[in-house]
């Protein structure tokens, strides 16, 4: 609005005689940078569960934190699953003259393309957790950090080598859920005494994830040990229904719920143990501030995936927090102050020491928070194709493991 | 009215025969034999004598099968789709359509999440407070399809996608509250060994499917189901009836999402898409006629008893997602194809051909 109104005095100007306007020409620069706001764009694909609306609300209470609330202008666009929604939302963005897109990406290879002509026009693409393998994007996530084999590993430890398992995938066809998938039966594959009696998709949802886990356990009431992805606490819930009282150990994401379970010495008794691993939506913050420091010209990224650190979170290390805040290294909210579904893993002390709750659940700055320069060290990704590169040769030992140690042999 | 009208006469030239009130089964089975009764009769058995075969017969698939235990499991994940094909059911009998009950479900749930925690006396005031706001969803619907002439799946459709983003916009992404422990223990406490949601469903199956078959309401959403002018020329209120259809199915809808917070323990805003479409197809292949004027409610619970089975015992089979899918769609198919009243009549008549 107020270029607009520069514009038309300038005009006016221009009428009124020559020299004014070299005047005001002389002067426009300075006026710009003081009134220029960064144009920020939030592209979502999908809002409804916890995860994504945490995400964002994180990217919405930053852009309100001190100094950005009056350098940035931020709009938040959520365009649904279809891969050509998001293309068209990218297209309207990049038209509407963005300074940069932070988003999270429906398709790793479907919006290349677009993706590619916002990048010449000189728009900066930032993509938390879920990842695209444009080269000129910047991925931000945690996918190549391991969670399939890490959490494989950890649950064939505690089932002692051997025994009938569960796998609760995500979304079919989502590169994502490959990725955990692949990593998890790297892990699997090595022990014959690990048998998968049942694979299905939850969607990433707590709701769907319960239902369709009772009707595996209706199949396989004896299912000695459950791998989740995201949607764990409704697995968990349904194996609590089926009224045994034996539970079994399990792997899953970041859910208050599960975690409040897993250190609960009541379940322990009953056999439930494992690991609270997996997405964390923090990264979402990690990524915006990561742009906006390239944009204020506060830092240059030459690598451009950025791995995210993995949360890991052991039953012995779950640690309920007092506050609003993860100060002193708790990680999960008391029973009632969020819902069970909520994913906790909304705070990065190093990281994100501007996020309180309030972020999280409302996207509403923390008051008194400003921004805090991230540290210097940006932890590269590794190469993964179709994930994060097109051409290129994954190392070796891609699915090593980094946070748990095998302690029974094949 | 909310039908073609090129069928109408088509309709009413039968309508005698196939639109009449139909009775329940339970009626249905001592005395009344008439012309074309026969058919949704033999429906609704086939549908539990079908379900039965299969929860048996799934002990081929898994040694665990075929016990209480799965039938219970089933019968539980079956409920919902049972509340939401009440109404679904209701609305198709008078020729419409409801599309956004995945939305109001959703409504359903996100509210009982907030109002009713864990305050147990929250539920007596929240609940019919909830079911209202699902019946005043349904009324709009109702009054767009009927007032406004809009066709009930453009209206619905709409609707849905309205309420979503109300539901997006009050929960900011993230419904917040607390489950309820009264409603969580609908679902695990028993008695006998049946879990209490059970016996719930059992009473309120039975009131529900006697107002459909046996009040004059009922028989009036049959009147105008079969066909609409006649209806309205015999002094029916023809357009309040329709209207109401649509508030029941606002309200079961939002009375699935309460219960789905008494099983799942949380509230999502995706919560009520798994049930959109089975909830019409339970409705079809219990017997009703997607064009409306006939069905009745055990149908519709047999169909979606029997939806439920089968995808417990096709996840169970072990193969891959997308073969599971494809299965699926062709088991539905192949239901609706045969599972039609002209193929039971035939039956009828044949069995009694014989004897």
């Amino acid at each position: 609005m107020r270029i607009r109104q520069f514009f038309t005095g300038a005009l006016v100007a221009g009428v009124i005689g020559l020299g004014s306007m070299a005047a005001l020409l002389a002067c426009s620069p300075q006026a710009e940078a003081q009134t220029k706001k960064f144009k920020i764009y939030l592209s979502l694909s999908y809002s409804g569960n916890s995860w994504q609306s945490e995400a964002a609300n994180i990217v919405k209470a930053l852009a309100a934190t001190p100094p950005y609330d009056q350098t940035v202008e931020l709009t938040e666009v959520i365009s649904g699953t279809e891969v050509q929604a998001q293309i068209s939302a990218y297209e309207s963005m990049i038209s509407n003259g963005a300074d940069g897109i932070i988003s999270f990406p429906v398709s790793p290879t479907g919006l290349n393309r677009t993706v590619k002509r916002g990048c010449d026009k000189g728009v900066l693409f930032f993509m938390y957790d879920a990842t695209v393998t444009e080269p000129c994007a910047y991925n931000v996530s945690y996918i190549t950090a391991g969670f399939g084999e890490n959490t494989a590993q950890a649950l064939v430890n505690a089932l002692g080598g051997k025994g009938k398992i569960f796998l609760s995938r995500g979304v079919p066809g989502n590169s994502v859920d490959k990725r955990h998938t692949d990593g998890a039966m790297a892990i699997f594959k090595k022990y014959p005494g690990i048998q998968v009696v049942a694979e299905y998709y939850g969607m990433w949802d707590d709701q769907t994830t319960q239902s369709e886990t009772a009707k595996a356990l209706a199949a396989h009431p004896d299912v000695d040990g459950i791998w989740a992805q995201a949607g764990e606490d409704g697995a968990l819930k349904a194996l609590m229904a089926t009224g045994h009282d034996k539970l079994v150990p399990m792997t899953g994401e970041n859910s208050n719920g599960f975690r409040l379970a897993l250190a609960d010495p009541a379940m322990q008794k009953r056999g439930l143990k494992g690991v609270s691993s997996g997405s964390p939506p923090a990264t979402a913050g990690y990524a915006f501030k990561l742009m906006m420091e390239i944009l204020t010209k506060k830092r240059t990224l030459e690598n451009h995936n950025v791995e995210y650190p993995l949360p890991w979170v052991p039953a012995d290390k779950v640690d309920p927090c007092k506050g609003d805040l993860f100060e002193n290294g708790c990680n999960v909210f008391p029973a009632g102050k969020v819902p069970d579904s909520f994913v906790t893993e909304v705070f990065e002390p190093k990281l994100l020491p501007e996020l309180s709750l309030v972020t999280a659940l409302e996207g509403k700055p923390t008051p008194g928070a400003t921004i805090q320069a991230l540290p210097a060290e940006v932890k590269a990704a590794t190469d993964e194709p179709g994930i994060n590169c097109q051409k290129c040769t994954p190392p070796k030992d891609l699915y090593h493991l980094s946070k748990v140690e095998a302690t029974v042999a094949p | 009215m909310t039908r073609l009208h090129a069928e109408t006469p088509e309709h009413s030239g039968i309508g005698g025969s196939r639109g009449a009130p139909s009775p329940s089964p339970m009626q249905g089975g001592r005395a009344r034999r008439g012309v074309g009764l026969g058919g949704e009769r033999w429906i609704t058995l086939a549908l539990f004598v079908l379900a039965i075969v299969l929860i048996l017969g799934s002990r081929v698939i898994s040694p665990a099968f075929g016990g209480w235990t799965q039938t219970k499991a089933i019968l539980t994940l079956a409920v919902f789709v049972i509340v939401v094909g009440y109404g679904q059911g209701l609305v198709i009998l008078v020729g419409g359509l409801d599309l956004s009950v995945a939305s109001v479900m959703t409504v359903g749930g996100v509210l009982a999440f907030r109002l009713i925690g864990l305050d147990t006396e929250a539920l007596i005031w929240s609940l019919p407070l909830i079911l209202f706001t699902g019946a005043l969803i349904g009324t709009a619907n109702g009054i767009g399809v009927t007032m406004l002439k809009v066709p009930p799946f453009i209206m619905t459709l709409a609707a849905g996608i309205i309420v979503y983003g109300g539901c997006l916009g009050f929960t900011q992404g993230t419904p917040r509250g607390l489950a309820s422990p009264a409603l969580s223990a609908l679902f695990t406490n028993e008695i006998a060994g049946v879990p209490l949601i059970l016996l719930v469903m059992l009473v309120l199956v039975s009131l529900a499917a006697l107002v459909q078959s046996s009040t004059p309401f009922g028989r009036m959403l049959y009147a105008v189901g079969a066909s609409p002018d006649a209806a309205w020329i015999a002094g029916l209120p023809v357009r309040a009836l329709t209207i109401s259809t649509y508030a029941i199915s606002g309200a079961c809808a939002c009375l699935a999402g309460v219960l789905m917070i008494g099983y799942a323990s949380g509230a999502s805003l995706t919560m009520g898409q798994d049930y959109l479409l089975p909830s019409i197809a339970a409705v079809v292949i219990g017997g009703s006629s997607i064009l409306g004027g006939r069905g009745n409610y055990l149908g519709t619970v047999g169909g979606a008893i029997l939806l439920t089975t089968l995808s417990t015992i096709i996840a169970a089979l072990g193969i891959a997602q997308g073969w599971r899918t494809v299965i699926y769609g062709i088991v539905i198919l192949v239901a609706l194809v045969l599972l039609r009243e002209q193929f039971y009549t035939w039956v009828d008549r044949s069995l009694r051909g014989r004897s």
